[in-house]
């Protein structure tokens, strides 16, 4: 069968769409490969249909099989990124991986909000931690006020050395209600609580 | 899980050796290979989703994929196994065999079971 030029362009359209949803997330000359195989499978298919006075039909019963141009780039995008996940285990084909699962299932989307919080959280405390010896007094946590009531702040009168705010200076930087927490704070937290939550306590500089 | 999620689990887990038996025979082009599955199974749901299978056994070295261009009106992409896809094929036509076996030792004994029970 030969294409009118109304099915050509309908076929072009196609393999438009799936250019650009390749795009997102595969290298271009992978997505070059890719667009030419399936043009060549469409040029194929047309080549031996019968044919047919309804072009149009026969085209889109031709698309129709192969598949909406998304749902074949997503077959792409699932055997390449978890494919290739899985087989390096490197970080970004891992990231790229997670982000293709967080943009096709519901599930994916939460589990990749887990994760993403709990390294941002984890970060945070790496990077204090880290600048905790090299700023003493500067480098620390935050307490929000809601922290601070019922049980937390009655327990402050145990902590005799756990005196909040270091200066009226460092104070004056954070919203009226908020505490600022220096590492001199920490320490004598930590004798306090006792235990591994102190020794955290003391070694974080976080003061609830 | 429901039936469907089943066969179709069962029909991807499956698709690799259907391909690769497939392309054993001698080199063969996509649509020629799917054409190939659709003689003897009906395990291509959809035409697309086959490339891309081809494509991660091609990275994965059990494939050899070349373009032809004089062949037609328009280039075909030709796979063939390689030396290390015959013998992946070799492996899982054993694993297959065995496993089919056992299933089937299981099938036997389930009606063996309820033809007595009745």
């Amino acid at each position: 069968m030969q294409l009118s030029e109304a099915g050509e362009s309908r076929v072009q359209g196609y393999l438009f769409v799936l250019e650009r949803s390749l795009n997102t997330f595969l290298p271009r000359e992978v997505v070059r490969d890719a667009v030419r195989e399936i043009e060549s499978h469409l040029r194929e298919r047309v080549l031996t249909a019968t044919a047919s006075p309804n072009e149009r039909e026969a085209v889109e019963r031709i698309l129709g099989e192969l598949g909406p141009p998304l749902r074949v780039a997503q077959a792409y995008s699932a055997e390449r990124t978890i494919d290739e996940a899985v087989a390096t285990g490197r970080l970004v084909p891992i990231v790229r991986a997670v982000g293709h699962l967080a943009s096709t299932t519901i599930v994916g989307f939460f589990a990749a909000l887990a994760v993403l919080v709990g390294y941002l959280t984890a970060f945070a405390f790496v990077a204090i931690a880290v600048l905790k010896p090299i700023f003493p007094t500067t480098s620390a946590s935050v307490t929000p006020p809601a922290f601070r009531s019922g049980s937390a702040r009655s327990s402050r009168s145990h902590r005799e050395s756990t005196w909040v705010a270091a200066t009226r200076s460092s104070r004056s930087r954070w919203p009226a209600g908020w505490e600022f927490s220096s590492a001199r704070t920490a320490a004598p937290a930590a004798s306090c609580h006792g235990g591994a939550t102190g020794a955290f306590h003391s070694k974080m500089g976080v003061a609830f | 899980m429901p039936l469907e999620v089943w066969q179709e689990q069962l029909r991807r887990g499956s698709l690799d050796l259907a391909i690769l038996l497939t392309v054993a025979s001698g080199p063969r082009y996509g649509l020629a290979i799917i054409q190939h599955l659709e003689t003897f199974t009906d395990l291509v749901v959809s035409e697309g989703t086959i490339y891309p299978i081809l494509g991660r056994l091609t990275r994965e070295g059990l494939l050899d994929a070349e373009w032809v261009e004089d062949e037609a009106p328009h280039a075909r992409k030709y796979y063939r196994l390689t030396r290390s896809g015959a013998k992946r094929l070799a492996h899982m036509k054993a694993e297959w065999r065995a496993f089919a076996g056992k299933i089937g030792r299981l099938m036997e004994a389930s009606e063996r079971h309820d033809d007595a029970a009745q």
